[in-house]
């Protein structure tokens, strides 16, 4: 046989079925420049999903760590991963993001959606109820980032009270995923969500134009974003754009995207990219050949953008597995170049998980929110510190208030699920009952759209 | 290098014996080059960085500039 038509094993793992969620073997080869999972339940058959594909090789893509200890879990080991999700005593690192769904209900109804939202009344968490989780995820995983989010979680009126009930307990970064339509068209609103101490909005924004907003949430939002964008200008608030990312409908897009954040620095902060993933309510089951793998984005981004961005740039996280992320960080120099910060920490060795879990929080925190305006747009400050501004303010000036970033996370469905990135994962869902998910798991649905752990 | 008096803060160069002057210096950290002013021998460009500016804005900037 042509060694072409080989394909080379380069691990094996465990997944679930895609029918019957019970766990079975997988193994994961490469054949040219893409890599395969492929894995069989005796009962419903073969199944084979596309893991990676470009011009950077997956087997390059390392960052090796040394798992941390979950401290104190809230759930023991029993049947093994993922059904002991809580977290659960094998699992390999901490908390860097916990997550609050605040709200079920939603005023789009979006063909990707992972918690399956609708603008059907389901009752929204209590703030008694809310507090409680605040303080169980503050006894499990200490002062983490928090991320509110849904359903839509500007819908609730006390979303101020809820974010303030946040830092009271002791959280120092708070950030809301919100598709942005009440921040674009309730000002006041807006206002009352600074005053509260909002750090950072994690802005739903799929491309630059309404034909892609049409397509995937179902009406032009364009204009609606960019008023969020200014009203978030207006009180300070840094702004993260998350694109969803689906094949033939946005992919095509994303130089524009770039171009269009660079054009909001300093209020926006950068551009976090989500391939689309196959849970929660979806259009249609994955073709796996139309799967946009991070791989594929790296490569989208070099042969797009007009920053002179390159796959280079990029390097694997050094909080989740490896598989799971890519990030560059940047700064926004006044020729309107973006200058790459290319870090060779993640080179080489072997590092501590805790450590990276406590450096991607201080710098999620760090380079996601907005302290105050930058020197040259901020007159106040200019007449101050005039005079003892040196050329050591002007960089810190630079790196605090001009730092962009480019990343991109890849969930996990049924069907590309490794369980040994799961047990990497430190994006963490909180339920009522004090739980702590990791996100892909509490978020995994099966074919039929049956979950693991949501509503159960 | 030597102290000469604290109030003017003037600093010799040992090997060169010639006073340090205020110049433009340019650092490299990780993929950005920045100009600032420093302390440096005329002769062998041997630069000084104080101990305020090691812990303070110097510090700030690296720590600015971490990945995660």
């Amino acid at each position: 046989m042509n060694k072409k038509n080989m394909k080379r094993i380069i691990s094996r793992t465990q997944s679930l079925c895609p029918v019957c969620l019970k766990k079975i073997n997988a193994i994961i080869w490469i054949k040219n420049n893409e890599t395969y999972m492929e894995k069989s339940c005796q009962e419903h058959g073969r199944f084979k999903s596309l893991l990676w594909r470009g011009s950077v090789p997956i087997n390059k893509w390392v960052r090796n760590k040394i798992p941390a200890t979950i401290k104190n879990p809230n759930t023991s080991v029993d049947k093994g991963c993922p059904y002991d999700c809580g977290l659960c005593a094998d699992h390999r690192q901490n908390t860097c993001t916990a997550l609050i769904e605040i709200t079920q209900r939603c005023n789009l109804s979006c063909s990707f959606c992972f918690a399956d939202a609708h603008g059907k009344v389901v009752d929204d968490l209590s703030l008694a109820t809310i507090q409680a989780m605040y303080q169980s995820i503050m006894e499990t995983s200490g002062n983490c980032n928090i991320q509110l989010s849904g359903g839509e979680p500007t819908l609730r009126d006390d979303l101020p009270a809820v974010i303030k009930l946040g830092h009271d307990i002791g959280f120092s970064f708070i950030q809301i995923n919100t598709n942005g339509i009440r921040l674009g068209e309730d000002e006041a609103f807006v206002k009352q969500l600074k005053e509260a101490g909002l750090n950072s909005v994690f802005l739903q924004f799929d491309g630059t134009n309404d034909g892609i907003f049409e397509k995937l949430r179902g009406k032009p939002l364009l204009a609606t974003k960019i008023k969020a964008l200014e009203n978030c200008q207006k009180y300070q608030i840094g702004v993260v754009l998350v694109p969803t990312l689906v094949a033939d409908v946005n992919d095509d897009d994303l130089g524009n995207i770039i171009d269009f954040a660079v054009s909001w620095i300093p209020t926006v902060k950068g551009v976090h990219m989500q391939p689309a993933s196959y849970f929660g309510r979806i259009p249609n089951l994955p073709v796996e050949e139309k799967r946009l793998t991070l791989g594929d984005v790296m490569d989208k981004i070099e042969k797009q953008n007009r920053k002179k961005i390159k796959t280079s740039n990029f390097t694997p996280p050094g909080c989740e597995n490896a598989r799971c992320s890519f990030h560059g960080n940047y700064i926004y120099q006044q020729n309107g170049e973006l200058i790459p910060l290319n870090n060779s920490s993640g080179c080489c060795g072997t590092e501590k998980a805790e450590e990276g879990a406590r450096k991607t929080k201080a710098h999620v925190s760090r380079k996601w929110s907005v302290n105050q305006m930058p020197m040259e747009i901020n007159p106040a400050v200019e007449k101050i510190e005039e005079k003892s501004k040196d050329a050591w303010d002007e960089i810190l000036d630079r790196i605090n208030h001009y730092s962009f970033s480019l990343s991109a996370m890849a969930f996990q469905d049924v069907w590309n699920l490794d369980l040994d990135r799961v047990k990497d994962c430190c994006i963490h869902v909180a339920t009522p009952k004090g739980e702590l998910i990791p996100f892909c798991m509490y978020n995994l649905t099966n074919q039929d759209g049956q979950s693991l752990y949501r509503n159960q | 290098m030597k102290q000469e008096g604290v109030d003017q803060v003037k600093w010799l160069c040992d090997k060169c014996q010639r006073e340090l002057e205020l110049a433009k210096v340019k650092v490299r950290y990780m993929e950005g080059n920045f100009e600032v002013d420093l302390m440096k021998c005329p002769t062998c460009n041997q630069v000084y960085i104080d101990e305020t500016l090691a812990l303070g804005k110097m510090k700030e900037v690296e720590e600015g500039l971490e990945d995660k």
